[in-house]
C-alpha cells in the first residue's frame, strides 16, 4: 500500500476520534469539567439514533436524536453538576466516573447488550483519485468536523456568550463574582457536548454494527484532547490527525512486529510522553499557579 | 458509663491520641471482632465464605486506592490493571517457576508497584488530577500488552491456570482454609494503611494533597512523593491480584476490566476518601448492594428468561454510579464520616455534637 493511502486513511479516521475530542474540549472550556463519561454520550446519541431512525423518516430522525441529545445534556447538567458547582474539581471528574457507569448501565438496561445494525446516514463507497481511494463517509465527516471547528471557535472567540464561558473555565468563583452564570455555562457546555457527541456517533457508525464497545471511542479520544491542549478547538483537529496518522504507520509498519499491538497502544504512549514533555498540550492554556 | 469509648477529649500526650487503640473497651472490641472473624468459617455456608473470601481481596486493592487518591490525592482509575499485573506475577511464579505461595504474593506486589512507577512518571509533570489520564492508558494497555508477551511467561489468550495452592506445605483449598488466608491479608494491610496514615510519609501525602504548591515551598520533593504514593497504592493492589490468583486459581486477562477499576473507586467514594476506615465500610456496603441486586437479579430471571446475567451486571453499573452521585452531592465525606458523626455524639452525649 502506498504511503500517501496510508496517510489519507488514517487521517480521515483520526478525525473522527478529533470530533469526539472536540466534544470533550468545549465541555472542559466551557465549564472546567474533565469529563470521562464522553464515550458513553456517543453511546446514549448511537442508540438514541437507531431507536428513533426504525421509528422515523430519516431527516426527521436525525433532526430528533440531534434535539434529544441537548435534552440528554441539559439533563446531565441539571441533576449531576449543578449541585457539584465550587466543588473542588477532584469531586467533580469522580462525578463524571460516576455519571460513566450510570450512563453505560443504563444503556445496556434499555437496549441490551446484543449489537444491531446502524442505519446508513451518508453515501458508502469511495470516491478514486487516481489510485488513490478515499472513503466518502469519513470524508463527509472530516468536513463536518471542520465546519464544526470553525463554528465553535467563532462562538467561543467572537461572541459575548462564548467568551462569558472561557471565564468560567478559568475560576467559578471569580465567574460567579462578575455576574457570570456558571449554571448557564455549564448547560451550554453540557448540551453542546452531547450534540457534538451525537454527531460523531453519526460519522462513526453510520452503515456499521451498534454495540456497547462503541463507547471505547471515548477512552480513544482523551490522548487526542490531551495532546491538542484541552482548551484548544483546532488542537483537538491538529491532534485528531496525528494521532490518525500514527496509528495508521504504526499499523502498516510496526504490528507486524508487536502481532497488531503497536497500532492500539500509541495513542496512550503518546499521551504518556505529552504529559511529561509538554503537559499543557500542544495549545492548551499554560496555567502559572500560585500560592 | 462509658462501654467503648471514652467520655471527653484527655489526650496527656501527642503519642496517646495517635494511638490507634485508646481505650480497653476499644481493645475489647477488636477482639471481639477477630473472635467473630474466626468462628466465621464455621457457622457460614460455603457461599458465604467465598463472599467473605472475595470481599477481603477487593477491600485489600480498595485500601490500596485510598493510599493513592484519599491519602494523597491522586486520581487512579486502572487499579484493576495493577490487580491483574500482581495476579499474572504470583500465578506465573507459582505454576512456572515453583515459587511458594507467600513469596509469590509478596512480589505480585513489587511488580504491580514497579509497572505503576511507569504510569506515574508524568507525576513530575503534572497535577494529580491529569494522572487519572494515565492510569487508564494503563488500564487500556493492561490487556494488550499481556495477549502479546511470550505464552511461557502469562499464557497469552488461555491465561494461567494454578493447580493446588500450597501454603508451607499445607493444602490450602478449601474454602475456610483460604478464608484465614484471605482475611488474614487483609488485616495485616489495613494495618499497614493505617499505620501509614499517621506515619511522615502519610503526613507528607496529606500535605501534598491538600497544597502541592505549599508543600514543595516546606521542601517536600513532590515528584518523589507522588510516586510513592503511587507505588503503595499498586502495592496493594498486587498483592490483592496474587490472593486472587491463589483463589480462583485461573488468570485470564477479562478478569481485570476498567469497570472493575471504576467500582474500586466507587467503593471507596461511598465509604470515604479520608481514612481506610472508608474503604472497609464501602467494600462492605457495595458488595451487599452487589449481592443484593445478584439475589433480586437471579430470582426475576427465573420470573422473566428474558433478562440475562448482562442485566445484573448493568444494574450494578447503574446504581453503584447512582450512590456515586449521591454521595459526592450528599456526603462527600462518605459513611466513614457519618460514622465518625455516631462516635462523637456518643462521646459527648448528652451534649449536642457540635
Amino acid at each position: 500500500m502506498n504511503v500517501l493511502q496510508i496517510a489519507i486513511d488514517g487521517m480521515l479516521a483520526g478525525l473522527v476520534y478529533g470530533l469526539v475530542a472536540l466534544a470533550f474540549v468545549v465541555i472542559f472550556r466551557a465549564s472546567r469539567i474533565v469529563n470521562l463519561a464522553q464515550g458513553q454520550l456517543v453511546l446514549v446519541g448511537a442508540y438514541v439514533m437507531g431507536t428513533l431512525m426504525s421509528l422515523l423518516p430519516l431527516g426527521a430522525a436525525l433532526a430528533a436524536a440531534l434535539a434529544a441529545s441537548v435534552l440528554v445534556g441539559i439533563v446531565v447538567e441539571r441533576f449531576v453538576f449543578r449541585p457539584l458547582i465550587g466543588q473542588p474539581v477532584f469531586a467533580i471528574v469522580m462525578a463524571s466516573i460516576g455519571l460513566l457507569i450510570l450512563l453505560q448501565g443504563l444503556v445496556q438496561l434499555i437496549w441490551g447488550a446484543q449489537t444491531r445494525p446502524f442505519a446508513q446516514i451518508f453515501p458508502e463507497g469511495a470516491w478514486r483519485l487516481d489510485t488513490l481511494v478515499i472513503n466518502r463517509r469519513l470524508l463527509i465527516g472530516a468536513l463536518i468536523t471542520f465546519a464544526a471547528v470553525e463554528a465553535l471557535r467563532w462562538f467561543f472567540l467572537k461572541t459575548r456568550a462564548g467568551l462569558r464561558l472561557a471565564a468560567v473555565a478559568e475560576d467559578h468563583y471569580v465567574a460567579l463574582s462578575l455576574g457570570v452564570s456558571v449554571r448557564g455555562a455549564t448547560r451550554i457546555a453540557w448540551a453542546l457536548g452531547a450534540f457534538l457527541s451525537t454527531v460523531a456517533a453519526m460519522i462513526l457508525l453510520s452503515g456499521n454494527v451498534l454495540g456497547l464497545q462503541a463507547s471505547e471511542i471515548g477512552l480513544r479520544a482523551l490522548p487526542v484532547a490531551l495532546l491538542g491542549g484541552l482548551e484548544s478547538l483546532r488542537g483537538a483537529l491538529l491532534a485528531g490527525l496525528i494521532v490518525g496518522l500514527g496509528e495508521a504507520f504504526a499499523a502498516q509498519y510496526l504490528d507486524r512486529l508487536t502481532e497488531g499491538a503497536m497500532s492500539q497502544i500509541f495513542p496512550f504512549l503518546l499521551m504518556i510522553l505529552v504529559l511529561l514533555i509538554r503537559p499543557q498540550g500542544l495549545f492548551g492554556w499554560k496555567v502559572i499557579e500560585r500560592l | 458509663m462509658s462501654l467503648a469509648l471514652p467520655s471527653g477529649v484527655h489526650f496527656a500526650s501527642h503519642a496517646e491520641e495517635l494511638r490507634l487503640l485508646r481505650t480497653r473497651p476499644q481493645r475489647a472490641a477488636l477482639l471481639l471482632l477477630f473472635v467473630a472473624l474466626a468462628v466465621f468459617p464455621v457457622v457460614a455456608s460455603n457461599y458465604l465464605i467465598g463472599l467473605a473470601i472475595s470481599a477481603s481481596i477487593t477491600l485489600i486493592a480498595v485500601v490500596g486506592l485510598q493510599i493513592t487518591i484519599g491519602m494523597a490525592g491522586l486520581l487512579n482509575l486502572g487499579q484493576s490493571a495493577f490487580v491483574g499485573v500482581g495476579a499474572f506475577t504470583a500465578a506465573s511464579l507459582y505454576a512456572n517457576h515453583g515459587l511458594p505461595m507467600l513469596p509469590c504474593i509478596v512480589l505480585a506486589g513489587l511488580a504491580s508497584g514497579l509497572v505503576s512507577i511507569f504510569f506515574a512518571l508524568p507525576a513530575l509533570r503534572i497535577k494529580g488530577l491529569y494522572l487519572a489520564l494515565t492510569t487508564i492508558a494503563a488500564q487500556v494497555m493492561f490487556p494488550i500488552v499481556v495477549l502479546r508477551l511470550p505464552e511461557s511467561w502469562f499464557g497469552g489468550a488461555a491465561g494461567i491456570g494454578i493447580d493446588q495452592p500450597r501454603l508451607l506445605g499445607t493444602a490450602v483449598d478449601t474454602p475456610a482454609a483460604f478464608y484465614g488466608v484471605a482475611v488474614g491479608v487483609a488485616a495485616l494491610m489495613l494495618l499497614l494503611a493505617f499505620n501509614l496514615q499517621r506515619s511522615h510519609v502519610g503526613l507528607v501525602f496529606r500535605a501534598l494533597r491538600d497544597n502541592d504548591i505549599a508543600s514543595s515551598v516546606l521542601g517536600v520533593e513532590l515528584g518523589r512523593y507522588k510516586i510513592m504514593a503511587f507505588f503503595a497504592g499498586a502495592l496493594f493492589a498486587g498483592v490483592a491480584g496474587g490472593l486472587y490468583a491463589f483463589y480462583i486459581r485461573y488468570v485470564t486477562t477479562d478478569q481485570f476490566t476498567i469497570w472493575l477499576s471504576i467500582w474500586y473507586v466507587g467503593m471507596l467514594i461511598v465509604g470515604g476518601l479520608g481514612s481506610p476506615l472508608g474503604a472497609v465500610f464501602g467494600t462492605l456496603a457495595i458488595t451487599a448492594l452487589q449481592e443484593a441486586v445478584h439475589a433480586g437479579g437471579t430470582r426475576a430471571m427465573n420470573l422473566l428468561p428474558a433478562l440475562s446475567g448482562g442485566t445484573i451486571f448493568a444494574m450494578t453499573n447503574v446504581l453503584l454510579g447512582a450512590a456515586i452521585i449521591f454521595m459526592l452531592i450528599k456526603e462527600p465525606h462518605g459513611l466513614a464520616h457519618r460514622w465518625r458523626i455516631l462516635k462523637t455524639a456518643y462521646r459527648i452525649w448528652p451534649y449536642p455534637r457540635g
